[in-house]
């Protein structure tokens, strides 16, 4: 596996996103960025769904799934490239999986609200037991990512490359 | 020289205080990082989200019901404030005369001045514009500014690494 991330990180556009004075940083601006609207709108969908602000009508926070689209391309396309620049720094760090499992899950049990929930809220009926559950569920795991994405500079066991 | 700040001093305060040390410990710098990050995660879910909604987007959503969640946006500001703190007091020239530094603090500044002409101007004419229409475009503009400014407070604070000393951006202090 390291003969992988050695040969990844000495190709020309990993070589240029660590050595060059602004990449790295461009990337970073636009994974916080992206993050930024990707987990706003999970957590407000999130605290909706737990019980807050109970008379705004649910199935409309679908109005914010755009923007955690734009905000998940955004933290995808820049992760990515921060990958490419340290591959095996972030690949051999287990947190790493755990932030992806975290913002993966929370992705799915949005999704997963929003197809089972949204139709119960816009018929005008009362939410199910376990919404709430699942609300916090979400919750969780949006700030999980959070916390794990921290971590990372502080838990990394492997540098191949400076 | 600063006449305002005096990083040496404010170091043997976090010193003398225990901040220091505890901020230096293993995990005390990461723990402080995570919970400044769920602050802003809060305050982006919560008060960024009604802006966005107060721009237009997730017509449908009641303004009026959406700022009930602000609260939590106040919680995650006071969390970032106690936790931005911490890192200023024990690194005070990381921070101080950093100029993403001090372009977070100004456009800290500029939302708050910007919630205040929100409240004093815009927010009852909000608190009664129905779930599917839009706000006044004072509303608007407020929550553009808003937002532009805490998505601008979150570059800013990526950017404090970029300026480590000896950058030195002291516009205040005296020769």
């Amino acid at each position: 596996m390291d003969l992988i991330f050695s040969a990844v990180e000495q190709t020309p556009f990993s070589v240029w996103m660590r050595e060059d004075l602004y990449a790295y940083f461009i990337a970073l601006i636009f994974h916080s960025l992206g993050m930024a609207l990707l987990i706003g709108g999970g957590i407000v969908v999130s605290l909706r769904v737990i019980g807050f602000a109970p008379a705004a009508r649910l199935e409309r926070f679908r109005g914010f799934f755009p923007v955690m689209w734009v905000g998940a391309v955004m933290a995808i396309v820049s992760g990515v490239a921060l990958l490419i620049g340290y591959p095996a720094k972030a690949l051999t760090n287990p947190v790493f999986a755990l932030k992806f499992a975290c913002l993966i899950g929370a992705a799915v049990l949005v999704r997963h609200l929003a197809r089972e929930l949204f139709p119960i809220a816009e018929r005008g009926e009362a939410l199910p037991s376990w919404a709430r559950s699942l609300g916090i569920a979400a919750l969780v795991l949006w700030l999980g990512g959070v916390a794990a994405g921290k971590l990372l500079l502080h838990t990394y066991t492997i540098l191949l490359v400076s | 020289m600063d006449p305002i700040f005096d990083p040496f001093a404010i170091e043997q305060w976090a010193r003398g205080t225990g901040i220091f040390a505890m901020m230096n410990s293993k995990w005390g710098w990461p723990i402080a990082e995570i919970i400044h990050f769920f602050g802003l995660c809060l305050l982006i879910g919560t008060v960024g989200m009604f802006d966005l909604r107060m721009m237009g987007v997730a017509r449908g959503v009641t303004m009026k019901e959406l700022h009930r969640l602000v609260p939590f946006g106040i919680a995650g500001y006071a969390m970032c404030v106690v936790t931005g703190l911490l890192f200023v007091v024990t690194a005070p020239g990381q921070y101080l005369y950093n100029p993403a530094m001090q372009s977070k603090i100004v456009l800290m500044m500029i939302a708050g001045v910007n919630m205040a002409v929100f409240y004093g101007t815009a927010a009852a004419a909000v608190s009664v514009t129905g779930a599917d229409d839009l706000p006044p475009i004072r509303a608007r503009v407020i929550g553009f500014v808003s937002l532009a400014c805490w998505l601008g407070v979150i570059v800013g604070g990526r950017l404090v690494t970029f300026y480590r000393p000896p950058e030195h951006w002291c516009l205040w202090c005296v020769s």
